[in-house]
């Protein structure tokens, strides 16, 4: 009986990965997006306006783009990501993330850098 | 391809080594097949005796060849072998030589060969101490070997199908396609190696993995005793060495696993010594197994119930150890760890499945064929007994490493959930509340257990006298309970709860050991042990429920039982505060200023970023307290891009100031900063600067600087200056000033960093025999193109968790000592 209802409770929390037009469903509710950077438009990041304020375009696995507005500094080397996984929630058209990890392709290695608010 | 013949490359060690991965293979085999005939001539004592004799030899020459592997790497690693894929992977020139070992564990390879050597290091210890069961447990430990050893083979069996990855691969075999390869020379072309990755350059790389993989080997034993136990259907006899060495491996896991808490929290910018991280989680689950497994095995040996469930989590426990290497080593978690741990391609994870595969059969075989003859007791047990309680206790326990293990493990089962239900699973995105709905509840219903059955008797207990000690205990214990949660104002009230289950926990040991064991040392481990446990939850109560973010200069309750919203939590995030050169910051009880970065980047590349914290009298505006923190950071470390850093921490007895970088200029790039021209001609001339002033004090040719190489035709002049920076605090600098031959003109500056100021000794302008005035050219850099985002976190409390650890792992080893010095195994105890 504990068993069950611990397994029950154990996967009421499992998030899902998403895409951005699913995730604008439940606006305010977090899932992860796996994309890329979308390097054909700007990013911002001035740490002397905001240093926990960094926006960027990003593209999901279907293919759309979209506004990402991270709440932490810029992830120094996120020109090089091949991929990101961005946890965060839609709100309006922009979405606001606060957890992102890469991956980036080194000369011959595959590193993986993780930059995250929360451990 | 005709045959390249290639200079510069010394392949004898790689072929000496190679050479010892084959016997310590065949050795192990031999080993394995001889302890297994052993056992079945076991009724004929001069062959069983042979094939004895013979499986000891066999696992002595694979000892003493898993001991030369590692001399010959590591002759590779320190005489910088580079034409080696691991020497050149791992290692560089410039890396500082006590890591040089850590090399060793870096790599898949290495970690592999640490393992093994672990194993055969017990393995030995087992021989000298199995007596009757050295037959079995050997036969058992000798396969595990056989198939570790398959992990660094590094055979091809076809084209396709290769068995494990030697770690004496040369780097042209490695990399068969790069061009460079084609000239036989290209030694001379490979200079260096990759070095370290600058993240694990840290002394708890030095002694991490060999205690963490010391105490994944130490679950083989237990392991194996369970194997020959249900092997032999002798079910008596493997309960002393299974509880011993149970214990050693709860202490040296346990240390392990808190080291990596410790190393993650003193140089790695987690934020934190525990992050529920999938790499943490995987070590912890089988420690969790084995500790249940001990208890039920403590019930087992005083009253025959329980040996069926302590099998399976005895066994279990090694078994997670594999699929905990399975988790971390083949990449499966990418999407889903912060570890850099990468994959080594699809030949592991199927050999890996392969090998638990084999040993859950071999389990799963051995339950089964014993399965009717296991001792069973029909009664059901006393509801005051301490069995019933225990065994309540490792049932929880187990939940526990239940939940842990299906969300660490969602990589693995996403795939298969996806195709039946069409969901794409994924992580919590709210992982600390996840584990804490759950784990929270675990930690004070065994923390109550853990207390309690300490004042329980097997079979039954006196319930009155029961009462009458819980009872006083829980009174002292609630009294602890209200004074901290006032003082610490913990007000969530399943944190009340989790706080009085520390305190009981606390009350009750002590209270335990002192009256009911009167101190009498061998006899106290389970009371030191489960001390330690409390303290731990104590600690970690502490630290975490007011851990707070000074650099945010509000506290925020970083986890809690309700949900926040998303944009609550971003909100509380917003943790980062960016601190310009000179300009103080206030942080907390404290004003932060960042005084400036470190000199020059040090022999491995690291800036350090001196912050000064400063506490002051508000009212008499008095400094109270005055104290440094270097946080540092590599920029731009071989092969990235960014930024590396590693905190810096203040202790306190009662709380730790921890901080990181988390954005720094890069010098090279930001400075635009101009010199400007100041004339001076007496000494006491003064020149104003943006944060201070500067007096030049006058001439000498009295040049000593290891900056300027005297020659022959030389005048060297340095101008004397003395800068004073807002605080009054006094420097002295000398440019140099060189005229060559008369007619070049050499100028050396000075600088001091702090400030961002460069001196320059521009021009001598004689005009006359007595008088000569200097052009001393200035130029700072402007404070606002310097600056650091830094994080600031307070922990408080953090001591009590460490202390927690030591103290409980100090009580396995007193339960060790008492294990290895009881006469007779599975002897009443009250």
């Amino acid at each position: 009986m504990v068993a069950i209802a611990v397994l029950i409770s154990v996967f009421g929390d499992f998030s899902s990965y998403e895409t951005f037009a699913s995730a604008a469903k439940e606006p305010k509710k977090s899932y992860y997006i796996i994309g890329t950077l979308d390097t054909t438009q700007g990013m911002q990041y001035d740490p002397r306006v905001d240093a926990n304020h960094f926006t960027f375009f990003a593209k999901d696995k279907a293919g759309s783009k979209n506004k990402v507005i991270f709440n932490g500094e810029k992830p120094r080397d996120i020109e090089k990501s091949e991929q990101i996984v961005m946890m965060g929630y839609m709100d309006g058209d922009t979405f606001h993330c606060s957890k992102i990890q890469m991956k980036c392709p080194s000369k011959y290695k595959k590193d993986q850098i993780a930059v995250g608010n929360q451990g | 391809m005709s045959a390249t013949q290639f200079t510069g490359e010394h392949l004898w060690p790689g072929q000496l080594g190679h050479f010892f991965v084959i016997v310590s293979f065949v050795a192990a085999l031999v080993s394995m097949y001889s302890y297994f005939n052993a056992v079945r001539h076991e009724n004929d004592p001069a062959l069983g005796r042979t094939w004895l004799l013979l499986g000891r030899g066999g696992f002595m020459l694979h000892t003493f060849s898993v001991i030369s592997i590692f001399f010959a790497l590591f002759y590779i690693i320190t005489n910088h072998l580079f034409e080696y894929h691991y020497a050149w992977e791992h290692s560089s020139y410039d890396m500082p030589s006590e890591y040089l070992l850590s090399c060793f564990w870096e790599g898949q390879q290495g970690s592999f060969m640490l393992w093994t050597f672990w194993h055969a290091v017990l393995g030995l210890i087992v021989i000298k101490t199995a007596g009757k069961l050295e037959t079995r447990t050997m036969a058992v430990v000798a396969l595990v070997q056989v198939i570790l050893t398959t992990m660094i083979l590094g055979i091809y069996l076809g084209p396709d199908i290769k068995i494990g990855s030697t770690p004496f691969l040369l780097l042209r075999h490695a990399m068969q396609n790069a061009p460079i390869f084609a000239m036989p020379n290209y030694m001379d072309f490979v200079k260096d190696g990759n070095g370290l990755n600058v993240l694990l350059q840290n002394y708890w790389m030095v002694i991490h993995p060999p205690i963490l993989f010391l105490g994944f080997a130490l679950t083989l034993i237990p392991f194996a005793y369970c194997i020959a136990a249900l092997w032999k259907g002798d079910y008596q006899s493997f309960i002393k060495p299974t509880l011993a060495w149970s214990l050693a491996c709860g202490a040296v896991l346990g240390t392990g696993i808190m080291m990596g808490g410790a190393w993650a929290y003193e140089s790695l910018n987690f934020g934190g010594y525990w992050a529920w991280d999938p790499v943490e989680n995987a070590s912890l689950v089988p420690w969790i197994t084995l500790i249940a497994g001990m208890h039920t095995l403590l019930v087992f040996r005083s009253t025959r119930r329980a040996v069926i469930i302590t099998m399976v989590l005895l066994l279990l426990t090694h078994l997670l150890v594999w699929y905990s290497t399975f988790l971390t080593r083949t990449g499966i978690l990418g999407k889903t760890s912060v570890h850099a741990f990468t994959g080594d391609g699809t030949a592991l994870t199927y050999h890996l499945l392969a090998v638990i595969g084999l040993l859950l059969a071999l389990s799963i075989a051995a339950l089964a064929i014993r399965w009717k003859g296991l001792p069973r007791i029909k009664t059901e047990e006393a509801t005051l007994s301490r069995e019933f309680w225990m065994f309540i206790g490792a049932v929880i326990l187990f939940l526990a490493s239940v939940q842990i293990s299906v969300t660490t493990s969602i990589p693995v089962w996403a795939p298969l959930a996806k195709w039946i239900s069409g969901k794409d699973f994924a992580p919590p995105t709210d992982p600390i509340t996840h584990y804490n709905n759950i784990q929270v509840w675990v930690a004070i219903i065994v923390g109550l257990l853990a207390a309690t059955v300490l004042f329980m008797k097997y079979k039954d207990t006196n319930g009155k006298k029961l009462a009458k000690n819980l009872g006083g205990t829980a009174i002292v214990a609630l009294v602890l309970t209200g004074l901290i949660a006032w003082g610490q104002d913990i007000k969530t009230w399943q944190y009340d709860v989790m706080l009085f289950s520390a305190c009981y926990g606390i009350v009750a040991t002590i209270y335990y050991g002192i009256t009911v064991q009167k101190l009498k040392f061998s006899k106290l481990g389970p009371s030191v042990a489960h001390l330690g446990f409390a303290a731990v939850m104590l600690g970690i109560l502490l630290s975490a429920y007011n851990k707070h973010a000074i650099s945010l200069n509000t506290t925020g309750i970083p986890f809690n039982f309700k949900k926040n919203t998303d944009h609550e939590t971003m909100m509380e995030n917003r943790e980062n505060v960016i601190m310009f050169r000179g300009v103080p910051v206030a942080m907390g009880d404290y004003f932060a200023t960042y005084i400036g970065d470190s000199d020059v980047a040090g022999k491995d590349k690291r800036i350090y970023y001196r912050v000064a914290f400063e506490r002051k009298d508000t009212a008499t505006n008095t400094i109270l307290e005055r104290f440094m923190l270097y946080p540092d950071a590599f920029i731009n470390p071989k092969g990235q891009q960014g930024l590396s850093a590693n905190p810096s921490t203040k202790h306190y007895w009662d709380r730790d100031i921890f901080t990181y970088i988390n954005s720094a200029t890069d010098k090279s790039k930001t400075d635009t900063s101009t010199y400007r021209s100041h004339i001076v001609q007496q000494a006491g001339d003064s020149i104003y600067l943006a944060n201070g002033f500067m007096i030049f004090n006058g001439f000498s040719n009295q040049v000593n600087d290891r900056r300027y190489q005297p020659k022959e035709g030389d005048l060297a002049v340095k101008a004397l200056l003395s800068v004073y920076d807002k605080f009054g605090v006094k420097k002295d600098i000398a440019p140099i000033y060189i005229l060559r031959d008369k007619q070049y003109i050499m100028q050396v500056d000075d600088t001091v960093t702090d400030m961002g100021l460069y001196a320059r000794f521009g021009a001598l302008n004689v005009h006359s025999k007595d008088s000569a005035s200097v052009d001393i050219q200035v130029r700072q850099t402007d404070p606002m193109d310097d600056f650091i985002v830094l994080k600031a976190l307070v922990f408080p409390y953090i001591n009590v968790l460490w202390l927690g650890i030591v103290i409980m792992v100090f009580g396995f080893f007193i339960s060790l000592g008492d294990a290895v010095s009881r006469k007779v195994a599975g002897s009443q105890v009250s």
